[in-house]
């Protein structure tokens, strides 16, 4: 896709603002950089003292604090790209307003802090993996592609709402109050099996959303076959339906913010 | 599938090539129309917006502020733009310099074009003076290596030598113009385009400006902005008088001051 081909000029520029974003995410801490690793840790924390020493969530799944920790780093990948990016456009709205350049820079931008994020997290991750006792294996590469999958996603939603948000600022408040509802409707704290138990439809249901695919993707690949993936619950094709509504939101959201981004300088 | 704005400069570069017999052409703007919905009443929300929408208001009126923009600028010309408040300006530059879309006319740019619609922008007060440096000139469409061949230029014409390891906002406010104004009148770009940013830092720095913008005669080819007389009959080769979104008066910078001065009397 012509989309993601960058002039020369372009990804100097990409790169510059990524290195400022970066620069400046965590300036004036003591900690700097680390709290990148501790924030996700002690969410996690947090998580695995009430659902899996109080509520006993997981007694039945292996490796659970893992599989948890796994889960809340994805999930918290997604949070953060999705807002920052939503917000990229109306924060460099300066950027725009003075110079002409192509506007999906700055989303791409804002977003490759959390993909600098995550990648230190997944690292922390495996580390607990093998503490834990998970066996290393080829499958692990599979991680890649799922959070490619997540990450376009991602930028799908932040091309689309950010470009909305240039004209209605509400969306960006909008959207945190449906990640808020969403965390509860993807099986991050909660195995998948107890919804299975009651109703198998509203575990498909769940499974539709691609945040829920690829987070039990991954930890199947990664820790434990017991994890319900949507291709077991639903076979292949239901497996394909998550994947192709990320590559509709994607191309839609291009289209869309192709159309709006010509008139940002004006607007914003 | 590419993007509008490096679409919208292919096509420009396309023309050019067209036009290459015609070298000496650094800039060519014809019959340039440019009109903004202004919103009647603020719709900044949701709610706003579907009231208007149910109260059949539309929610903004359009406001023409260009009219048939018809000029050229030559290869090597120092080009003074005036004209009074809110007649056109700065839209003008920043459709020369591809941020707003004309809504018809066309504009043909031979060369690069490096604007500076303000000093220093994306400048970052966390960051040091160096990275800024760095930063300012991505966004102007240099790339790194460029940036290091005039890196040593700009530090020594700002004066800053001592002070680039050092976070912008430690530096002074005169501190602050003059590295960003450094990096305008060094950045290496065909056609220079400048808004009303003459005139900064202390005397000694403004005497040096002056004579650098005078040394530029006939190398650079520039476009300048600016609501000072003495500085368009100091430097610009030919005015052009804005009013009303239409060239009132094109010629020599001593004529045009003079129609200037006559919109108020």
């Amino acid at each position: 896709m012509g989309f993601f081909i960058l002039s020369k000029k372009n990804r100097v520029l990409l790169g510059e603002l990524v290195k400022t974003d970066f620069k400046l995410r965590y300036q004036g801490s003591v900690l700097g950089y680390l709290w990148a690793v501790i924030k996700p840790l002690l969410m996690f924390a947090i998580l695995y003292v009430v659902f899996a020493k109080i509520l006993r969530f997981g007694d039945e799944i292996p490796h659970y604090p893992v599989y948890l920790l796994i889960g809340t780093v994805i999930w918290n990948f997604f949070v953060e790209c999705t807002q920052q990016g939503i917000h990229s456009i109306e924060q460099r709205g300066d950027l725009i307003r003075k110079i002409s350049f192509p506007k999906y820079i700055v989303v791409v931008s804002a977003t490759s802090t959390a993909v600098i994020n995550v990648s230190i997290n997944i690292c922390v991750v495996i580390i607990f993996a093998l503490i834990n006792g998970v066996t290393p294996s080829l499958s692990w590469l599979m991680i890649l592609p799922l959070l490619l999958e997540l990450y376009l996603l991602a930028l799908g939603i932040s091309l689309l709402l950010g470009a909305i948000n240039v004209k209605y600022r509400d969306i960006g408040n909008i959207w945190e109050v449906i990640t808020q509802a969403m965390f509860y409707a993807v099986p991050i704290i909660y195995p998948l099996s107890m919804v299975m138990n009651s109703s198998v439809l509203a575990a498909k249901i769940i499974m539709l959303n691609p945040v829920a695919q690829v987070i039990q993707d991954i930890r199947y690949n990664l820790i434990t076959t017991q994890a319900v993936t949507s291709w077991q619950i639903g076979g292949f094709w239901f497996g394909l339906i998550s994947i192709a509504i990320v590559f509709i939101v994607l191309a839609i959201s291009i289209l869309y913010f192709r159309k709006r981004s010509k008139h940002f300088a004006e607007e914003i | 599938m590419s993007w509008s704005s490096d679409k919208y400069l292919k096509d420009m570069k396309e023309e050019v090539e067209k036009q290459s017999e015609n070298d000496k052409i650094a800039i060519s703007v014809q019959d340039l129309y440019k009109s903004f919905k202004l919103p009647t009443e603020r719709a900044w929300g949701l709610k706003q917006a579907i009231f208007n929408r149910l109260k059949g208001i539309k929610g903004y009126k359009k406001q023409e502020v260009l009219k048939g923009i018809n000029f050229d600028v030559k290869k090597g010309e120092f080009l003074g733009i005036v004209g009074r408040n809110g007649s056109g300006k700065s839209t003008l530059l920043k459709i020369l310099s591809g941020i707003y879309l004309p809504d018809r006319g066309s504009v043909k740019v031979n060369g690069t074009l490096v604007p500076f619609i303000e000093l220093g922008v994306g400048f970052n007060p966390e960051l040091t003076g160096k990275e800024n440096v760095y930063l300012n000139g991505a966004l102007l469409g240099f790339s790194n290596s460029e940036m290091d061949d005039m890196y040593d230029e700009i530090v020594k014409f700002a004066e800053l030598d001592q002070f680039m390891n050092q976070k912008l906002k430690n530096y002074s406010s005169g501190m602050q113009v003059r590295l960003a104004f450094s990096i305008a009148i060094r950045a290496r770009g065909d056609i220079l385009v400048l808004d009303e940013v003459l005139a900064v830092g202390d005397a000694a720095f403004q005497e040096k400006c002056n004579s650098y913008f005078q040394s530029l005669h006939g190398n650079q080819t520039v476009v300048l902005v600016t609501h000072s007389m003495e500085n368009v009959e100091k430097f610009c080769d030919r005015a052009i008088l804005i009013e009303d979104g239409k060239v009132a008066c094109d010629g020599k910078p001593s004529k045009v001051t003079k129609e200037y001065l006559k919109l108020w009397s």
